[in-house]
């Protein structure tokens, strides 16, 4: 009896031990695996080649996990990876997209798009996605901040009054991580305060992810009016809205209201409150589709403290 | 990792064993500040490190006051401007390391830095030197030998180790009060208590997680009567055992708190009540966890334990549940034998035959005071108000009692080896058992040593494979680094493409870091660091979730989203730099 429990104790100590040293060596190769899956910055430059081959039509290139993003950027370059693409408003208006997956990993917004080819290269996986709900853009507002495409002037409380906003070189500003995002040069200035101004720049959404966007602060009295001269109307004007989102978890300012007008009638009013983040709006201009009208954004606010309204718009 | 006969011999060792353990302590001492020293240049000064700097500078000179004009320096309000700066912070350890730069800087080392760190490098080793005596005494030698080297292979703490910072020295003082504590108590002897006050004092003088000492030990005093406890319990309960220690921490660790550190010397109510208030409501800086920054209440309840589990190896983490586990069952086969038996325990030598036998350590009630510790270390995050800003370092203080569990793990794998050994083969193995032994310890060890030396010098990016390592880490959304001190990792790229006196933003690393890195030779004197993204030429980013909107300052600024260098672990970006494009 007594024999047999040693036994057991010994059967269950050697059993203890396989386990452990088990543990021990599966960690070990665990971490030889690990630190060898991803690739590294040598890997991505030398895929340059077959990437510029593989998107001669300037498709959107989308990485997966999006952590390597960095590494692609650095790799490819701008000409491969602009800022438009890389801090776009949103996927629907691609047509094609060139995903390159490490880790066996998939970008969860090409949820619902067709694969249209794959290739293996080492470590990568470069697969061709086409979006079949596809939006042609006929107008993107963002790619004409300038005149003569943009006139910009601050309206007074009833709208009579209009002082214009210059358009110009301005001095480049940003802050640092509690400070304001960079505001660009050349641009439309419209006061002396610096924030007061129409400009390009990039703002963070609710994931901390780039978005860009025209700047567009409320003043303090009245309304900020953007009008984009000729513009081809389709069936909608879309776009997004939002302020920067370290500043606007916090929730602390007034509702900005952006009013859409084409030709003289308001098409419809996006209201953005905090804590919404990058939000989208959506207008129909079926009644105008087929014709070139001015458009109009107006942004305004109960109190402009802090609302760093940014916005993305395009006609489809 | 052989021992001479039972791991956990109570007869006093020989002096050819205690030589032998004496060499083991100095190799492991010698060989953790060895390898801390040779590994302190490629990494960059850490965010905090730069505040320090400044603070032990200012310090210093009024250390030098007091050497020369003892009467001057000692004027209050001379007192006030010397020590005001950073006193948000106890002293000790930015006067340690003022008074290293003093006398070490061009004699032990040509870098500022590494005088300003020595002190805190001398912190660790001596902890892993400690681990070793502490495990050597519960569970032998080879136990004491995995406890310091579990402890000394934990990548977080090999990064912190580095740091002349608080977090690795408030971890060491924590170690060395509970094991006076411990001795004070095993012992009785009053020379083992005035010791606890003296090191309490100087962990009080250290940082505020020496607040959570006196609570487990004061636990671990009750645990204790209340598992001694025999019938007639009604006669018993109140003849409760104070070890000297105690009385000590309460008497003399306040006086050595206060008399290290000037700041307090006037208005010391209200200034220590401003101490306290200041880490009572710590403003909350943001922190990535699972894909999600969280920057105010309520905090994960998950965090601290998920996070261990990340980034402790699994294999010490085995070793350490084995340990709690034995010493648990250890300590209740005791309990029985007590109670079956009415003589008095502490007289009798421990039961041969119990599986797993009864340890020393566990006899004395070490592994409960263990328990008490990691317990108090990670008490602060079961509530969903304590931030979660330090990533792991904030309860670095369990670990060492995490490696000691890890210790007396290896003991019961030494003894379920050393009767496997016996029993197979008819015992003709027998004769190799140090050989198994250390082939044993190397296959649990190495991994752990592998990761620590990889993780060299990303730290604070590093995760165990049990999360997918750096990558899977980042896949999960797990904070990829803080403190800026990757800039370090980057310094040679910045030296090649900056142009003379070229302005560099500096991004998260603080401006005393940066300037230590060039007052040490390592990045050019020429630079100037810049706290804008505009008007400079070459930019750092350094990756934090919630930070990704100083990147896009940089690319609206620069014209362009491509980085000119990434430094990272394993594939994964750690930090970036930007060049303007002429």
């Amino acid at each position: 009896m007594r024999r047999g429990r040693e036994l057991a104790r010994a059967r269950g100590g050697a059993l203890l031990l396989l386990l452990s040293i088990g543990i021990g060596l599966l960690e070990l190769v665990g971490q030889l695996h690990f630190s060898h899956a991803a690739p590294r910055l040598a890997d991505w430059e030398a895929l340059r080649p077959t990437v510029e081959r593989l998107a001669q039509d300037h498709p959107l290139i989308i990485v997966a996990p999006h952590w390597a993003e960095p590494n692609a950027r650095l790799a490819f370059g701008d000409e491969l990876m602009p800022l438009e693409h890389v801090a776009r408003a949103d996927d629907s208006g691609f047509e094609q997209v060139l995903q390159i997956s490490i880790l066996g990993q998939s970008a969860p917004e090409l949820r619902g798009w067709q694969r249209e080819s794959e290739l293996r290269v080492g470590r990568f996986q470069l697969e061709r996605w086409r979006n079949p709900a596809a939006e042609k853009v006929l107008y993107d507002f963002l790619a004409h901040v300038e005149p003569p495409a943009l006139d910009v002037a601050l309206e007074d409380a009833v709208g009579e009054h209009s002082s214009p906003c210059s358009f110009g070189p301005a001095r480049v500003s940003n802050g640092d991580l509690f400070g304001h995002p960079t505001f660009p040069s050349p641009r439309f200035s419209c006061s002396s305060s610096d924030w007061q101004f129409v400009g390009r720049t990039v703002i963070e959404d609710q994931q901390y992810l780039p978005r860009r966007c025209i700047w567009a602060h409320p003043p303090g009295r009245g309304a900020l009016r953007l009008h984009f001269d000729a513009v081809p109307i389709g069936r909608k004007i879309r776009g997004h809205g939002g302020t920067p989102w370290f500043f606007e978890r916090e929730r602390r300012g007034a509702d900005i209201l952006l009013e859409v007008r084409v030709g003289t009638e308001v098409v419809g009013t996006y209201r953005h409150a905090d804590r919404e983040g990058w939000k989208p709006f959506e207008f129909s201009t079926e009644r105008f589709a087929g014709q070139v009208l001015p458009v109009e954004f107006r942004v305004w606010a109960r109190s402009a403290s802090q609302r760093e309204f940014c916005f993305q718009a395009d006609t489809r | 990792m052989s021992t001479t006969s039972t791991p956990s011999s109570t007869t006093p060792p020989s002096t050819l064993q205690r030589w032998i353990d004496r060499a083991i302590g100095a190799g492991l001492f010698g060989g953790y500040l060895g390898a801390l020293l040779s590994s302190v240049e490629n990494l960059g000064y850490a965010r905090d490190e730069g505040f320090y700097f400044h603070a032990a500078r200012t310090y210093g000179k009024w250390f030098q006051l007091l050497i020369s004009d003892r009467h001057e320096a000692l004027r209050r309000s001379v007192i006030d401007s010397y020590w005001q700066e950073n006193h948000e912070h106890p002293s000790l350890m930015k006067s340690l390391f003022a008074l290293s730069q003093r006398f070490f800087e061009g004699v032990l080392f040509e870098e500022r830095g590494t005088a300003y760190r020595f002190p805190a490098l001398v912190l660790a080793a001596l902890t892993v030197l400690l681990l070793f005596v502490w495990g050597r005494r519960a569970y032998g030698r080879a136990g004491g030998i995995v406890a310091a080297l579990a402890f000394a292979c934990m990548p977080r703490v090999f990064y912190n180790s580095h740091l002349a910072c608080f977090d690795l020295p408030i971890t060491a003082f924590w170690v060395f009060v509970v094991f006076a504590y411990q001795r004070s108590f095993e012992t009785r002897k009053l020379r083992w208590g005035l010791c606890a006050g003296v090191l309490y004092g100087l962990a009080l003088a250290t940082k505020h997680n020496s607040w959570a000492i006196p609570p487990a030990l004061c636990a671990h005093v009750l645990v204790q009567h209340v598992l001694g406890l025999r019938r007639p319990w009604k006669r018993n309960w109140y003849r409760i055992h104070i070890p000297s220690a105690l009385v000590f921490m309460a008497l003399l660790s306040p006086l050595l708190f206060y008399g290290l550190w000037p700041w307090i010397w006037t208005n010391t109510v209200e200034r220590l009540r401003e101490y306290v208030a200041f880490h009572m409501q710590h403003v909350f800086y943001n922190m990535e966890f699972l894909g999600r920054t969280y920057f105010k209440p309520p905090f994960p309840r998950s965090y601290a334990w998920l996070m261990t589990l990340a980034t402790v190896p699994a294999a010490t983490l085995w070793l350490a549940g084995l340990g709690a586990l034995a010493t648990l069952r250890s300590y209740w086969s005791e309990r029985a034998r007590r109670r079956a038996t009415p003589e008095s325990h502490q007289d009798r030598p421990p039961d041969p035959t119990a599986w797993p036998p009864i340890d020393r350590g566990a006899r004395d009630g070490a592994p409960s005071l263990w328990l008490l510790c990691m317990l108090a270390s990670y008490s602060f995050w079961w509530s969903t108000s304590t931030p979660i800003f330090g990533g792991t370092k904030h309860w670095m203080p369990a670990y060492p009692f995490l490696a000691l569990f890890a210790g007396a793990g290896f003991a019961l794998l030494q003894r379920a080896l050393a009767r496997w050994l016996e029993r197979a083969w008819a015992g003709r193995f027998v004769r190799y058992r140090p050989l198994a032994e250390a082939a044993l310890g190397a296959s649990l060890l190495s991994a752990p040593l592998l990761m620590t030396w990889h993780s060299h010098p990303w730290g604070l990016s590093f995760y165990t494979p049990l999360v997918g390592g750096a990558p899977g880490a980042a896949t999960l959304g797990l904070n990829r680094t803080f403190w800026g001190y990757t800039t370090g990792a980057l310094q040679s790229d910045i030296n090649e493409l900056a142009g003379p006196d070229a302005r560099v933003y500096i991004h998260d690393t603080a401006m005393d870091s940066f300037k230590m890195l060039q007052r040490d030779g390592r990045l050019r004197g020429d630079l100037k660091p810049w706290t804008t993204v505009s008007g400079s030429a070459l930019a750092l980013y350094h990756h934090e979730q919630h930070m990704s909107r100083v990147e896009h300052m940089i690319w609206v600024d620069y014209g362009t989203v491509a980085p000119v260098r990434v430094g990272g672990l394993d594939g994964v970006p750690v930090v970036y730099l930007y060049q303007r494009p002429q």
